[in-house]
């Protein structure tokens, strides 16, 4: 993995296993890789993915078991909730993006469904 | 958290010319940190004061507790240019030397590094280029198992593959409360696995902050960061 030396590297790893989790990369109740072995996967400082983890573990994204290692939460609302959180950060910059452009809502819709008729045209 | 490595009111000459003045450093338990400035700043030398090298600095270096020269050499791995070796002598040699002298020294580990780094033992150390010799000199400083390492520009001749490698072996083998100060003047590849960075600047400590402060407070890299300090357009503090 790639990390821009820009933003915090702790904030990164969390966004990595936020999109391994949504697109199932991680499933519900998997195993994470051990501490150790993740700094060296992502080439971080352990302190910096132990940093991640404990957030996610605060987040209760993950699950820690007591001598077996951190799991993927099996609560599927709070896996809903984190995938609407993510799509929501996204809608949230396009959507101020465009007003910076003068871009009304209704306008922003519009552009919206034509391109996604494009896109489903370049598609088929 | 203790601190492992404590420096108080190091002032360093040099030929009547002032190399290290008024230098106060402290370096917390399990840390890495990267050492960082300009050829010539006084990086080499500070790491060769605290490894107990370079003698003759007024102030105190206290490292894991203790001030003794031989005390704190057993508890610091530096890296060496082996040039206190006969040049003719073998890298087999030079190795068994190495599992002589220091108790701490992991023969496993070495011979991992090595494989990677495709050390020929049955060399002669003058016959080393730069960038072998170099891989040997990292791959015996950190076969140690102990609590402060000292790698000084480790990576200068190595190729960016072997770098890497090295660079895992880091993450992997260092124990939790082991120390990594590093220095180097490229930035950008040691980035990522450091806790801390400390700036050496007009002969003392410029700086010492969180690499992750640095990211979150001024959405700087490490390396821009740097630079900004050194082109004298510092906005920060």
């Amino acid at each position: 993995m790639k990390f821009d030396d820009k933003i915090p590297i702790y904030y990164q790893i969390k966004n990595y296993i936020y999109r391994q989790i949504i697109i199932g990369e991680l499933a519900p109740g998997d195993k994470l890789p051990a501490v150790r072995q993740l700094a060296v996967d992502l080439t971080v400082n352990v302190n910096t993915v132990q940093r991640a983890l404990g957030e996610l573990i605060s987040e209760k994204i993950i699950e820690p078991q007591r001598g077996k290692g951190n799991f993927v939460t099996e609560d599927k609302q709070t896996i809903e909730k984190l995938k609407k959180l993510l799509i929501t950060d996204q809608l949230k910059e396009l959507y101020e993006n465009l007003h910076k452009l003068n871009v009304t809502d209704q306008e922003i819709l519009n552009y919206l469904q034509d391109y996604i008729n494009e896109r489903k045209q370049v598609q088929s | 958290m203790t601190n492992t490595i404590e420096i108080k009111n190091l002032n360093y000459r040099k030929n009547y010319r002032s190399i290290l003045e008024d230098v106060n450093l402290n370096i917390e338990s399990g840390k890495t940190v990267g050492l960082l400035g300009e050829n010539g700043a006084g990086k080499t030398t500070l790491m060769r004061l605290i490894a107990g090298v370079a003698k003759g600095a007024s102030g105190s270096i206290t490292v894991a507790g203790k001030n003794g020269v031989p005390e704190k050499k057993s508890f610091i791995s530096f890296s060496e240019q082996l040039d206190g070796f006969n040049p003719s002598m073998r890298i087999d040699k030079i190795i068994r030397f190495y599992e002589d002298v220091y108790p701490d020294f992991s023969t496993e580990k070495y011979n991992q590094m090595a494989g990677f780094l495709q050390i020929d033992e049955g060399l002669r150390l003058s016959a080393l280029s730069k960038g072998m010799k170099e891989k040997l000199v990292i791959g015996l400083t950190l076969s140690r198992d102990t609590k402060v390492y000292l790698l000084d520009e480790p990576f200068g001749g190595i190729d960016s593959m072997s770098r890497k490698k090295i660079i895992q072996s880091i993450i992997k083998w260092k124990s939790d409360d082991a120390v990594i100060l590093v220095s180097d003047h490229y930035v950008s590849e040691i980035a990522s696995i450091l806790d801390e960075v400390v700036i050496i600047k007009d002969r003392t400590i410029y700086t010492q902050k969180s690499a992750e402060e640095i990211r979150s407070k001024y959405a700087e890299g490490i390396e821009q960061y740097y630079e900004s300090i050194y082109e004298g357009n510092d906005t920060n503090d």
